[in-house]
C-alpha cells in the first residue's frame, strides 16, 4: 500500500499539471473583491468571491494574486478609469490564469482588468440608490431648497488636512468683491470605508445647530482621484437629500457623478469651484441690492424733479390763465356796457320824443296861445271864471291878456 | 419713532426695499412720503451692504467659540 502511495507534493504536482493542461488559456472572470492586501514587495493578495442572488452567502471563492509588476500598472489605470479604489467589496472583470501550487494551492493570477465592467456595476448601484430615493420621494428635496440670498455662514465638511479645504477658504476670503464669508470646518474622513459614517455624523452635528448655518459644503481634496465609493451609499445620499440646508458638493472628480452629487442642491467639480459658486451667488445678491440702490438713487430725485417741473409748469400757466380770465371778463364787461349804452340811448330817444310830443300838446293847450289870439282869461280870487252867473255886481275880477293884466269891477 | 431700534433680516430688508421700489414704480407714493421712503431705503441699503461687506462681529464671535470650544 505504501509503495502505491504518493507524497503530497507529488499529488499536488499532478494536480498542478492537470490543471495547467485543462486550463491552458487566460479567462475573463466576473467576481467581487474581498480581503485585498498589498505586501511590502508590492504584490497584491486578495480573495475573489461570488455571492448568491440575495447577496448574503458566498457561493464561490478563490484566492487571487496580482504580481507587483502587473499591480503597479493595473491599479492606477483601474482607479483613474473608474474613480474607484481597488478595494474589497467592488465587482471586477479580470483576466486570469488558473494556477495551482503544491504549497499554496488553487489561485487565480490576474493579468488584466476591464474597468468598464466595474463602472457599469457602480452605475447600476447608483441607479438603484437613486431609484430607491425616488420611490421614497426624497430624491429632489435638497434641490428644491432655495439658496438664501445672504449665503455667508457655511458649514464645511472636509478633511482638515486636505489641500482642497485650504483652497476653498482662500478662494472665499480673497474674493474679488470683498464679500464676507463665515466658513467653519466640520471635520470628516473623506476617503475609504469610513466616509459614509463620518460625513453623516458631521451632517448630524450641523443639524444640531441648523439656525447658525446658511448652507453645507462637502469638499474633498484636489489630489489624485481615488476612492469615491464612500459617496455612493444610500444612507449618505438619503441624509443629504433630506438635509434642510442646501448642500453643495465639490468632491473633486471629473468622471461620473457620485450619488451624493446627484442629490445635492448644487454640484461642482472642485473645492475651488465650490468657493467660486458661493462668491458668485453673493455677487448676484449684491447686484440685486445695487440695482435697488441705483433705482432709488435715480428714481427718487427724478420723481422729485418731475414733480417740480409739474409745479413750475402750473406756476407758469397761472398768469396766462389769469390774463385769459381777465380778458374774458373784460369782454363781458364791454359787451355789457355796450348794451347799456345802446339801451340808454334808445330809452333817452324815446323819452325825448315823448317829451316833445307832450310839450307840443302842452303848448297847444296853453292859454297863452288863446290870449295871443285875443282871448282873455278872467280870474276871481285867483280862479278862472267860466260861468258869468257865478259873478255878482261889485266883485273884483282880474283879466289876463296876452300881455299884462287889468282889474275891473263887475257892474251887472 | 426714530429711537425705535429696527431689527430685520437681510431677506426682510430686501423685501422692504423691493416694496419701496415697487411703490415708486407704481407711482403710489405721495411726495410727502417720498423723502421719508428715500431715507428708509438708504438705511436698508446700508444695512444690506454692511451684511455683505462687513464682518459681523457677533457671528465671528460665535464661530470663534465654536472653534475654541
Amino acid at each position: 500500500m505504501v509503495n502505491d502511495s504518493l507524497f503530497l507534493v507529488e499529488l499536488n504536482a499532478l494536480v498542478r499539471r492537470s490543471i495547467r493542461a485543462c486550463f491552458p488559456d487566460t479567462y475573463w472572470v466576473q467576481a467581487e473583491l474581498s480581503d485585498v492586501r498589498v505586501n511590502s514587495s508590492g504584490h497584491c493578495y486578495l480573495e475573489f468571491v461570488q455571492k448568491d442572488a440575495g447577496g448574503n452567502s458566498l457561493v464561490a471563492k478563490a484566492r487571487g494574486i496580482v504580481w507587483a509588476n502587473t499591480f503597479f500598472r493595473l491599479k492606477p489605470y483601474f482607479e483613474r478609469e473608474t474613480g474607484q479604489a481597488f478595494v474589497s467589496g467592488i465587482k471586477v472583470l479580470v483576466k486570469v490564469t488558473v494556477d495551482f501550487h503544491e504549497l499554496y494551492g488553487y489561485s487565480l493570477t490576474v493579468t488584466d482588468i476591464d474597468p468598464t465592467y466595474t463602472l457599469g456595476d457602480m452605475a447600476r448601484r447608483r441607479r438603484e440608490i437613486l431609484d430607491r430615493l425616488q420611490r421614497e420621494g426624497v430624491l429632489t428635496l435638497n434641490k428644491e431648497l432655495e439658496l438664501p440670498e445672504l449665503l455667508q455662514r457655511i458649514a464645511v465638511i472636509s478633511s482638515p488636512t486636505a489641500a482642497g479645504y485650504d483652497d476653498f477658504c482662500n478662494q472665499l476670503s480673497h474674493n474679488a468683491f470683498g464679500f464676507v464669508f463665515y466658513p467653519c470646518l466640520f471635520p470628516a474622513v473623506m476617503q475609504g470605508d469610513k466616509v459614509e459614517q463620518s460625513v453623516i455624523s458631521a451632517l448630524d452635528r450641523i443639524y444640531g445647530e441648523l439656525e447658525r448655518w446658511d448652507a453645507v459644503v462637502i469638499i474633498r481634496g484636489g489630489g489624485a482621484t481615488s476612492d469615491l465609493s464612500g459617496f455612493d451609499t444610500y444612507n449618505l445620499a438619503a441624509n443629504c437629500a433630506q438635509f434642510p440646508l442646501p448642500v453643495i458638493t465639490g468632491i473633486g472628480h471629473e468622471r461620473d457623478d457620485t450619488v451624493i452629487d446627484m442629490v445635492a442642491h448644487t454640484r461642482v467639480k472642485t473645492p475651488t469651484a465650490a468657493a467660486e459658486f458661493l462668491v458668485n451667488h453673493l455677487r448676484q445678491t449684491a447686484e440685486r441690492l445695487e440695482d435697488f440702490a441705483c433705482y432709488i438713487r435715480q428714481e427718487v430725485p427724478s420723481r422729485l424733479s418731475h414733480e417740480k417741473e409739474r409745479l413750475d409748469n402750473w406756476q407758469a400757466r397761472i398768469p396766462s390763465k389769469v390774463q385769459m380770465r381777465l380778458q374774458k371778463e373784460g369782454f363781458a364787461q364791454e359787451r355789457l356796457s355796450e348794451r347799456l349804452r345802446v339801451a340808454l340811448r334808445v330809452r333817452l330817444q324815446t323819452e325825448k320824443h315823448r317829451l316833445e310830443l307832450w310839450s307840443r300838446q302842452i303848448e297847444a293847450a296853453s292859454p297863452d296861445r288863446l290870449l295871443k289870439r285875443g282871448y282873455s282869461l278872467t280870474l276871481k280870487n285867483g280862479k278862472a271864471v267860466t260861468d258869468a252867473s257865478r259873478l255878482h255886481p261889485g266883485d273884483e275880477v282880474e283879466t289876463r291878456l296876452a300881455k299884462g293884466t287889468f282889474r275891473s269891477i263887475v257892474k251887472k | 419713532m426714530a429711537a425705535k431700534k429696527e431689527t430685520y433680516t437681510y431677506t426682510e430688508a430686501m423685501k422692504r426695499l423691493e416694496a419701496i421700489v415697487a411703490k415708486i414704480e407704481g407711482n403710489e407714493l405721495d411726495i410727502d412720503e417720498l423723502g421719508e421712503k428715500l431715507k428708509e431705503a438708504q438705511k436698508l441699503i446700508k444695512f444690506c451692504r454692511d451684511k455683505l461687506y462687513k464682518t459681523d462681529l457677533e457671528i465671528q464671535k460665535m464661530l470663534g467659540e465654536e472653534e475654541n470650544g
